[in-house]
């Protein structure tokens, strides 16, 4: 069994609002990289199926090569291999289809693991896209995996609850975040023996690129002004207050 | 422009979708998924009983294709999101998710960096598949119903073996008027307890951050933000959430939010109407007392 997971390091995910600034309509370079937090929750999942059936893991990541680093965060976590396509494309599908290129050269893949959603570009499409270009099922929001039988069943989770599917063939599987799949921190010792793995470097392909034009990215201002209710003396007369402003203004 | 809807029959999301859908035509048609009645006026209905997305996507292709729709339209769900980027790569249409607005001469926006950029992008090219965010467009009213012709049944590569709906007490997170949402400084399951006697004053609902579902304190359809639920109540009350722009990316529309939180500079404040610095073990059960007093 081979299972490959997609990872995307993306600028600091945390950064609050007013810390924020673009350049050349993209975050400014100057935060911090980081593992998107889906991203580690599809890793987790990986690993925890390598630990489960002795499967065969790859981490495969479509980007720059200074964020070699931080995917070696995925490979102390439990990765084995690590694959990086060297690109800087935002296009979903032009990374779609090099990630195909990518995974049609490691021929044997059984399952493709992606987080729900990148930390940058809160699109959740790539994944989607990529199973069409291999004519594999793509299913979204997965919760829980497992093998029984020669066959799939996983949890999806939905707005109202779950399902259980079950299916044969090969997927992509986009991953939703559960107290089951939060990220485990790598060991000391592990993150010194990823420092030491080889990572197989890929030229980008030219893919086509989707028919739409960026017209603008802008910040938009959050304008509330908090009126502090204090707190430190005479916590029931806050509650009163608070209470009392919220019917005046008709919130309630 | 001959424009589609693609959704579960649901009333609530299907009227936000037929909102989007006066933008581009005056009567859209639809192909309803799952079981039962098709409320509305469409200019004409399909219906597919599979709800599995991945075994959708063949059949909705060749629909497009030959009826000649130009806009897709479905919601940025479970569903949504299982076919809009297959569909798109099947029809070599762009698709665009999440959109937050429609502008004319095809131009559209959606979030970035979590919510703390926006971007307009403009389509160039027909068919065009959108997913559309939740609560952001007016759900308008269905009068009447359409009825259906049946499409499909297509290939069946992933089978529903069982679906199980997550009961919450009381009254949906999505039409409460009153939220009381705790976050990871709540610091236990037994303690949103307290959370939900609170919403019970106000007929309200309980919802969680991220960070307590990660926890396992709430189950995960109660979660607020980009990738929960998106709510829009009269007020809304955030207990122990540092208001990370992806939680907040959920309460966009909600008229007044509370918080409470102990540090002062958490960033909920500064999308809080109103803000008490304390820890929530202390203010929440005095609020507690003082509606219990006023009942
Ligand atoms: C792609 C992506 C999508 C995401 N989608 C969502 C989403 O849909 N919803 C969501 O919520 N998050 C989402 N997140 C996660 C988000 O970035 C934050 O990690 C999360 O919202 C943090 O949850 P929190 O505020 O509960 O926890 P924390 O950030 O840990 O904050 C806890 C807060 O509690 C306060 N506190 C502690 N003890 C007390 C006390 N006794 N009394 C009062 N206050 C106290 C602390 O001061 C702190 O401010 C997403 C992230 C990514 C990358």
């Amino acid at each position: 069994m081979h299972i490959v997971v997609l990872a995307k390091v993306v600028p600091d995910y945390e950064v609050p609002a007013a810390d924020f600034e673009l350049a050349n309509n993209r975050a400014h370079e100057r935060y911090k990289r980081m593992m998107g937090l889906y991203d580690e929750n599809a890793i987790e999942s990986g690993v925890q199926l390598k630990e489960k059936y002795s499967a065969s893991l790859t981490i495969l990541s479509y980007g720059g090569k200074d964020d070699i680093p931080v995917l070696r965060k995925a490979v102390a976590m439990g990765g084995e291999k690590l694959s990086l396509v060297v690109g800087d494309s935002d296009d979903p599908n032009v990374i779609a289809a090099n990630l195909k290129m990518a995974i049609d050269k490691l021929e044997d893949v059984d399952l493709i693991l992606a987080g729900q959603q990148s930390a940058d570009m809160d699109r959740g499409v790539v994944h989607g896209m990529l199973a069409e270009m291999l004519e594999f099922a793509f299913i979204p929001q997965i919760a829980k995996i497992d093998r029984e039988d020669g066959q799939w069943k996983v949890i999806q989770n939905t707005e109202s609850g779950s399902r259980e599917l079950k299916f044969g063939g090969n997927a992509v599987l986009s991953i939703t975040s559960v107290p089951e799949n939060v990220p485990r921190i790598p060991t000391v010792k592990s993150i010194f023996a990823a420092k030491k793995k080889p990572v197989n470097e890929l030229a980008e392909i030219e893919g086509n690129t989707m028919p739409i034009d960026e017209v603008s990215v802008d910040i938009p201002q959050i304008e509330s002004v908090c009126e502090f209710i204090p707190a430190e003396d005479d916590i029931a007369e806050a509650a009163k207050i608070l209470l009392r402003k919220l019917r005046e203004e008709r919130y309630i | 422009m001959k424009t589609l809807i693609i959704e579960i029959i649901e009333p609530k999301r299907l009227g936000e979708l037929v909102t989007v859908s006066r933008e581009f035509c005056e009567k859209p048609d639809i192909v309803a998924v799952g079981a039962g009645q098709i409320p509305g006026s469409f200019a004409k209905a399909y219906q597919v009983e599979d709800t599995v997305a991945s075994n959708l996507v063949s059949d909705l292709a060749s629909l497009i294709l030959k009826e000649g729709y130009e806009i897709v339209l479905l919601s940025a769900s479970t569903l949504g999101s299982g076919i809009a980027a297959p569909l798109s790569i099947k029809l070599s249409a762009p698709v665009v998710s999440e959109v937050i607005g429609i502008k004319p001469e095809l131009v559209v926006e959606r979030p970035l960096y979590g919510g703390k950029a926006v971007a307009t992008y403009k389509l160039k090219k027909m068919p065009a598949v959108l997913t559309i965010r939740r609560k952001y467009f007016e759900s308008a009213d269905l009068q009447g119903f359409t009825e259906p012709t049946l499409l499909g049944p297509g290939g069946k590569k992933v089978e529903l073996i069982a679906e199980t709906e997550e009961k919450a007490e009381g009254i949906p997170l999505e039409d409460a008027e009153v939220i009381v949402s705790g976050g990871r400084g709540v610091g236990s399951a037994e303690n949103f307890s307290m959370l939900q006697n609170m919403a019970d004053f106000f007929n309200g609902a309980v919802g969680a951050s991220r960070g307590a579902v990660d926890e396992g304190w709430v189950p995960p359809t109660q979660q607020v933000g980009q990738t929960g639920k998106i709510v829009a109540p009269s007020v809304y009350f955030a207990v122990g959430i540092s208001g990370a722009s992806q939680h907040l990316a959920g309460i966009a529309n909600a008229k007044c939010v509370v918080a409470i939180n102990k540090d002062e500079d958490a960033n909920i404040f500064k999308r809080a109407r109103f803000g008490v610095v304390s820890d929530y073990k202390k203010i929440v059960p005095v609020l507690i007392e003082t509606l219990k007093e006023e009942a």
